[in-house]
């Protein structure tokens, strides 16, 4: 891992006001972005400015930032202003004129920053993840305040956001919908995570805006504009992982001035990575077949015009993993004796045996943005993905071995239609509609979800109004689903085929209050919902992983929940403090509830089926930041989880541990080396005792501190080259410990020691 | 116009991916599992003599319902010497499927334990594995049986279980599962004078 959020040693305030160069009035809703180099990279915020013109930066460096301002109807206003010695202000105006555009920026999404004053929202920026490179998206944003990971071992990292996961979490890729199967735990994000340009965390329901998937949160990731003026550039980066001998590469391309027939100008971006990983080490044994080979492809064409811009994205995403061949059970004696036993020691190998996986996830998406003087933004997101996972086990014959245990292929389709109106009455705001339609095939050898086809619609829309200190947000979502699954029947199986509707609401209203220029507080109310998904309704069979029995119940009520959430913020030169409280209430939260145990030929199964109860999730996370002296740079993040089944007043399996990330750095600038850093940090897990009684799969985890160095530089010049270098060690005391969320904590301890290098070279400029 | 003409196209791009995204979706395992239905045991007496079988079957396979009662005593005579057999089926596929020529086929991924519990262990019955797979290390669907001298009146439970061999190696001094279990099922055994 690298430190997740960025740390300069002297932050800088950029403030100001905009005024109509002819009536002199206040001009509101202008976007208003700053962007700044970072290396040979470059950096960019963006805000709007408010009913009295006023525009606000904070935590800005020290250098020289390019500002721009944009409002419909006006000419653009550019300039470069130096932050070097001091904070600035300034007062500008602006000249009416058509809009033009210019495309630099990181196609992000100007809903989520309204969101962004009243929700638990953070950001990893370029730097930050050019820092864990090379890593999945889940070991990415593993250490923001309040997430966390459901892993298996370094190949699967399954995103947690205040407790909730899969079902309940959604992933945005460029705008599009995740759609890979996100509702088993053991399923990871299938999206390259070196394609991402930034990465953002919602905390909590957002669901007006994403849809019911956001119930507990969204991980957005986001990619660079493709500009499509300018020389072709390109940037190779390749890590290299001691742990599992891991070696991971990216290269891409892109520039503009391709001409299309029919299109004209265009500008393009492709890119190819790959990672290679074998047996990872915890510090006293290999842990067998938990290496991993990806290979990712995209290609992004983009076009900018006087009506807006357009870009067509195609990307395949390919990777075969293994799974801990001790966490793979014929029964529950079988677990019970590999908990009891020793681990095997196995041998270091690139080799992926059985359990495995073999996932792809293709995905085309087009995405266009219709910009009107005085119409305000048209954004249109279409996108077609299919997902195709196979997962193999060591059942059944030798001859049908390489036929796929589980087999499914999933379609989807969506599109998006977004309009962000031009400001009324004060109000500004989003109205956006959405269709998908999905469909599922179930093949392989057995029988573990049915296929199905799913349509759903939605309309929302999300408005912010501000005046002086207080901006206040208020939104609403209707959507409707429904779902017909397939027949499927066999001796022991039968899943009927059946249609079924759901509809519901989603609303959410939020206020935050400026005190001074520094503190900030705000408050959010959230309603949300979610319909069963077809696991939950129709999953059968045992998970080899756990030697469990799930059976889904067809009739399962649509899950509800009434959050509550306060956050406080201050920003200051040196020091920057950000609380968020939560208190999330879910009527009837669907979970596995154990039951009789399945008695089979092979043996006896502990026994789940889904039910639903009345859960509520409480907890705090804390983010400060403070600089004593210029160049050094402390941070702490803290994250408290607390999930309860109040039917049982038992706690809710699957809980974090409570966690706290402790970091301290040293920055400098030298000629030859360029911007230099060197940290130190601590990762500590308290005991999980947390844990509902009755089955072993919730035995509690003893608490755990880890160790973190890392050092690197960023513009370093190596043969007149400039090159970006950087080398850390986790778990650098080599502790043994297991995690909580780790789905092999029963059998084995986590990794050990891993130094990573990572080394990134950009190419022509 | 310009615009309405992207949007046009956009459109017609968009049903093209609806056209080839439907119609698809199907639920249709292959059912190529080695799912075992009935486990069935035979005694047969050495000096000859009808065989004594008993077996126990798993209606819905894999389902959630509990297998059925055993079928057949399994009534064998104190001081008794028997060879014996045990098979696998999957009753439930047409036709039906013998499992044992799989084990068989694969016996060196596979091994069947037995295990007598009760008032007859552990001297009232003793299995003993007739049979080697071509590593020479036991098998198991093959055994012969002795019962006690005066075993007569006791009964017991007879656990059966076959274990697959893939990551963990099957060594042949083993007297317990240390792979994966593919069965485990208990008879009810009794000796009578």
């Amino acid at each position: 891992m690298g430190w997740p959020v960025a740390v300069r040693a002297q932050l800088r305030h950029l403030h100001g006001t905009l005024t109509h160069a002819e009536t002199n009035t206040p001009l509101d809703d202008a976007e208003v972005s700053v962007v700044w180099a970072i290396g040979r990279g470059q950096q960019q915020r963006r805000t709007r400015s408010d009913a009295t013109g006023r525009f606000d930066f904070r935590d800005l460096p020290a250098q020289p930032v390019r500002l721009t301002i944009r409002r419909l109807g006006f000419r653009p206003l550019e300039r470069t202003v130096d932050l070097t010695r001091d904070d600035v202000v300034l007062t500008l105006t602006l000249t009416e004129a058509p809009v033009q555009l210019a495309g630099v920026t990181i196609q992000a999404d100007t809903v989520v920053e309204a969101l962004e004053r009243v929700a638990a929202v953070s950001t990893l920026d370029r730097e930050a993840l050019n820092a864990t490179r090379g890593q999945t998206l889940g070991e990415t944003i593993k250490h923001l305040p309040g997430v966390s990971v459901i892993q298996l071992g370094p190949s699967i990292a399954k995103p947690v956001i205040r407790g909730l996961n899969s079902q309940r979490v959604l992933v945005m890729n460029g705008g599009l919908r995740q759609e890979d199967q996100q509702w088993g735990t053991e399923h990871a994000p299938n999206l390259d995570s070196f394609d991402a340009d930034a990465i953002t965390v919602v905390r909590g329901a957002a669901t007006v805006l994403y849809g019911p998937d956001a119930l507990g949160g969204v991980v957005r990731v986001d990619h660079a504009m493709v500009a499509d003026t300018g020389r072709a550039r390109g940037e190779l980066a390749f890590n290299t992982f001691t742990n599992s001998r891991q070696g991971a590469l990216s290269f891409s391309v892109q520039g503009g001035g391709l001409t299309l027939p029919g299109v004209g100008r265009t500008g393009y971006r492709v890119r190819v990575s790959s990672r290679l990983a074998g047996n990872a080490a915890t510090p006293d044994y290999f842990l067998s077949n938990t290496g991993f080979r990806e290979l990712n492809g995209s290609a992004t064409f983009g076009v900018q015009r006087a009506w807006g811009t357009s870009e067509l994205a195609l990307s395949h995403f390919g990777t075969e993993l293994g799974v801990l061949r001790q966490a793979h059970a014929g029964n529950f004696n079988d677990l019970q004796r590999a908990m009891s036993t020793a681990p095997r020691d196995s041998a270091f190998s690139y080799d992926i045996g059985r359990p495995n996986q073999r996932v792809s996830h293709t995905a085309a998406r087009w995405r266009t943005t219709l910009e009107t003087a005085s119409r305000g933004e048209i954004d249109l997101v279409y996108g077609l993905q299919f997902n195709d996972r196979r997962e193999y086990d060591n059942h059944g014959p030798l001859r049908f071995r390489n036929t796929p245990a589980f087999h499914l292929r999933l379609f989807t389709n969506s599109l998006d239609a977004r309009w962000k109106h031009p400001s009324w009455r004060g109000l500004t705001g989003t109205v956006g509609t959405t269709v998908m339609q999905q469909g599922n095939q179930t093949i392989g050898k057995a029988f573990l979800i049915p296929g199905f086809d799913l349509y759903q619609g939605a309309v929302f829309g999300q408005e912010e109004w501000s005046r002086d200190r207080l901006t206040v947000t208020a939104g609403a979502r209707g959507d409707i689903f429904q779902q017909t699954t397939i027949a499927f029947a066999d001796a022991g199986i039968r899943s009927p085929a059946g249609t079924k509707s759901w509809s519901g609401f989603a609303g959410s209203v939020g206020a935050s209050w400026r005190f001074s220029d520094a503190w900030q507080s705000s408050v959010r109310v959230a309603r949300a919902w979610r319909p069963p998904t077809v696991n939950e309704r129709y999953a059968q069979g045992v998970h080899h992983g756990s030697a469990q029995y799930e059976l889904g119940q067809a009739n399962l009520r649509a899950e509800r929940s009434l959050g509550v959430e306060a956050g406080l913020r201050y920003v200051g030169t040196t020091r920057s403090l950000d609380v968020a409280v939560y208190d999330n209430t879910v009527r009837d939260f669907i979970y596995l509830q154990p039951r009789d145990p399945v008695v089979t030929l092979r043996g006896t199964f502990p026994a789940f089926n889904y039910a639903q109860t009345r859960a509520r999730l409480r907890g705090v996370e804390v983010a400060a930041r403070w600089s004593p002296v210029e160049r050094l740079e402390l941070q702490a993040t803290g994250t408290m989880v607390r999930g309860t089944n109040r039917a049982t007043a038992q706690p809710l399996f699957d809980m974090p541990a409570d966690r706290a990330l402790l970091q301290a750095r040293v920055n400098g600038r030298r000629a030859a080396l360029g911007a230099w850093h060197l940290g130190l940090g601590s990762v500590l897990v308290r005991r999980q005792d947390g844990v509902p009684e009755g089955t072993i799969y919730t035995l509690p985890t003893a608490g755990y501190a880890l160790l973190q160095i890392e050092a690197g530089t960023t513009a370093a010049r190596l043969f007149r080259q400039p090159i970006d270098v950087s080398l850390s060690v986790t778990n650098a005391l080599d502790t043994r410990y297991r995690d909580y969320l780790s789905r092999y904590r029963l059998f084995v301890n986590d990794p050990g020691r891993d130094v990573v290098m990572r080394v990134r070279v950009p190419i022509g400029s | 116009m310009l615009i309405a003409r992207r949007v046009a196209l956009g459109a017609s791009f968009l049903a093209l991916g609806f056209v080839a995204a439907c119609g698809e979706s199907s639920t249709a395992p292959g059912g190529e599992t080695e799912l075992i239905s009935r486990v069935t045991i035979t005694f047969t007496p050495v000096g000859g003599g009808a065989p004594i079988t008993a077996y126990i079957d798993d209606p819905d396979g894999n389902g959630p319902q509990a297998p059925s009662a055993q079928v057949g005593a399994l009534s064998l005579v104190a001081a008794g010497s028997y060879t014996g057999t045990v098979k696998f089926e999957n009753r439930l596929s047409n036709p039906i499927e013998d499992i044992t020529e799989e084990v068989l086929e694969e016996a060196n991924e596979h091994r069947v334990y037995y295990a007598v519990a009760g008032a007859l262990a552990p001297t009232g019955l003793a299995l003993t594995t007739t049979d080697r797979d071509p590593q020479g290390r036991p098998l198991g669907v093959a055994f012969a049986a002795l019962v006690g001298a005066t075993a007569g009146g006791q009964s017991g439970n007879l656990r059966v279980v076959l274990c697959h061999y893939d990551d963990a190696p099957k060594v042949g001094t083993s007297t317990s599962c240390q792979g994966e279990t593919d069965i485990d099922v208990t008879f009810a055994v009794s000796a009578r004078n």
